[in-house]
């Protein structure tokens, strides 16, 4: 309801599940684009790693007939998100675009949005980041560096958003459909990561998100995410696997 | 006992006598030393904090570089380097230099090799500030001083980029923004050269143009001698500015 009322852009992303092989290159992408810390296995152990976006792996099956199926998950920068009235010094707000945005520069740490949220897709900065020296001109200058003891999250690449934006108004023109791409997406080598704007019914999101596979992740809170998935077609089973937890 | 009594009434009927002035004369200090400190804060609340304690909006340069002799247009009050007695300003736009300004998010600072294209025959050979900038671009040693000699070397297919040894000059940052805003130049510049009624700050003895746009938050670097950063550059004042042009006052706009 929130969506249609926008006017200007309203950026989603349409995860085809179908498509996703687990490759895990949007991970890495994310990783190198955002300057996300390295994760080390002490920090994977102790359940603080940061991964914006994180590709679930499920084992369907016993051994030798048994299927691997993958999910990637990023912040589903939900209309109507839990994570955003909870914050007290509102670090984290909707915007007119749609995206959920988190403000590094208010952000006091108290970790209630972490808390709140049901994707577990924020992501706390226990420690100062640090990277070796020889990652040290790595670092994407467009991206802030989230120092220690502020939450930081997906934000659907709004760097890119800005800078493809900013282009097109330079040029006086409007933006087109497909210009702006997250780094997920511009990797992902199956297309199953498609970002668009919901509000232009021609983007390719737009007719993508009308397929009869669409599913968004539980929609029992009614969050109403900007993140909608296909469900992958199983010819085997013929069911999608958004059903298929339910058939073991 | 009782000396140790008498002792301690002695000591406590004499340290009042002392105290008072003692306490006037410290809590006078101690108020005067809070009274600077809260007109310190206050002045870098508001604006910029009073130049104290290395807190000055401006810094000695490797090299004195004179935006006066470049870009103002007007006689200049003062003998430059050279000796020369009396010069007028070259008038440069701010553009011929900072040439990323009007596409890109950064100014730019030109390179070495773009400064010594003008200064490996502009300049007397002896001038020291000079001779800085013609060691980093390695001139000095390996074509020595003369014009005639450079314009040999070139003749050879020697071009300056191609010299060993060349190093940027260690410029000192003067207008810095924290780390969590994103301060992109071209919608600015591009938005107050289309709006010139916009543009606040002073242009005397700056050219038109650019240069008249970028005096809104820089000041009139022109008449600079030694850069120094004159607008307070916090988010108030970025905010302000936003609002009255209608520009975005969303935080993502400037902090992701």
């Amino acid at each position: 309801m929130t969506t249609a009322s926008l006017k200007g852009p309203n950026w989603g992303m349409v995860v085809d599940v179908d498509k996703c092989i687990g490759c895990m290159a949007c991970v890495i992408a994310c990783q190198a684009e955002n300057n996300v810390p390295l994760n080390t296995q002490d920090r994977v152990e102790r359940g603080r790693a940061i991964s914006w976006i994180r590709v679930e792996r499920y084992w369907e099956g016993d051994f030798p007939d048994s299927k691997a199926r993958f999910i990637p998950i990023m912040c589903q920068h939900c209309a109507n998100a839990p994570c955003e009235p909870v914050c007290p010094v509102f670090a984290t707000y909707h915007n007119s675009e749609g995206l959920n945005i988190q403000v590094y520069n208010r952000c006091v740490g108290t970790r209630y949005c972490a808390n709140g949220c049901p994707y577990i897709v924020r992501f706390f900065n226990y420690w100062e980041p640090v990277w070796p020296e020889s990652l040290r001109n790595h670092l994407n200058p467009d991206v802030t560096v989230r120092s220690r003891g502020i939450m930081e999250k997906c934000t659907f690449c709004v760097h890119r958003i800005r800078r493809e934006s900013r282009k097109a108004r330079s040029e006086g023109r409007v933006l087109l459909d497909g210009e702006v791409q997250t780094a997920c997406s511009t990797a992902c080598p199956t297309s199953a990561l498609n970002f668009g704007n919901f509000n232009d019914p021609n983007s390719k999101v737009s007719k993508m998100k009308d397929d009869q596979r669409h599913y968004t992740l539980l929609d029992q809170f009614a969050t109403e995410p900007n993140v909608i998935y296909l469900a992958k077609v199983d010819t085997d089973r013929k069911v999608g696997a958004g059903e298929a937890a339910s058939h073991g | 006992m009782a000396s140790e009594n008498e002792n301690s009434n002695t000591k406590s009927s004499s340290l009042p006598k002392l105290l008072v002035p003692v306490l006037a004369i410290g809590g006078l200090g101690v108020m005067a030393v809070m009274g600077l400190v809260a007109a310190f804060v206050i002045t870098g609340w508001l604006g910029q904090p009073v130049p104290v304690l290395g807190f000055e909006q401006t810094f000695d340069q490797p090299i004195d570089f004179p935006h006066t002799i470049h870009a103002s247009t007007k006689q200049l009050d003062y003998v430059p380097a050279d000796g020369l007695s009396t010069m007028e300003g070259l008038g440069l736009d701010c553009t011929f230099c900072h040439r990323t300004v009007t596409t890109q998010a950064n100014a730019g600072i030109p390179s070495v090799a773009f400064c010594v294209t003008c200064h490996q025959v502009i300049g007397a050979a002896n001038n020291p500030q000079l001779t800085i900038l013609r060691d980093a671009a390695n001139l000095t040693n390996s074509l020595g001083q003369s014009a005639g000699q450079i314009r040999d070397l070139k003749e050879a297919g020697l071009s300056v980029e191609e010299l060993d040894g060349a190093a940027p000059v260690n410029w000192k940052r003067v207008h810095r923004l924290p780390d969590h805003v994103r301060f992109v130049h071209e919608p600015h510049i591009r938005y107050l050269t289309q709006n010139p009624d916009v543009v606040k700050g002073s242009t005397d003895g700056v050219t038109v143009g650019a240069a008249g746009v970028c005096s809104t938050c820089h000041g009139n670097v022109a008449a600079m001698k030694q850069v120094e950063q004159v607008e307070p550059l916090k988010m108030g004042q970025c905010v302000d500015c936003h609002r009255d042009n209608g520009a975005p006052t969303d935080c993502v706009a400037c902090h992701y």
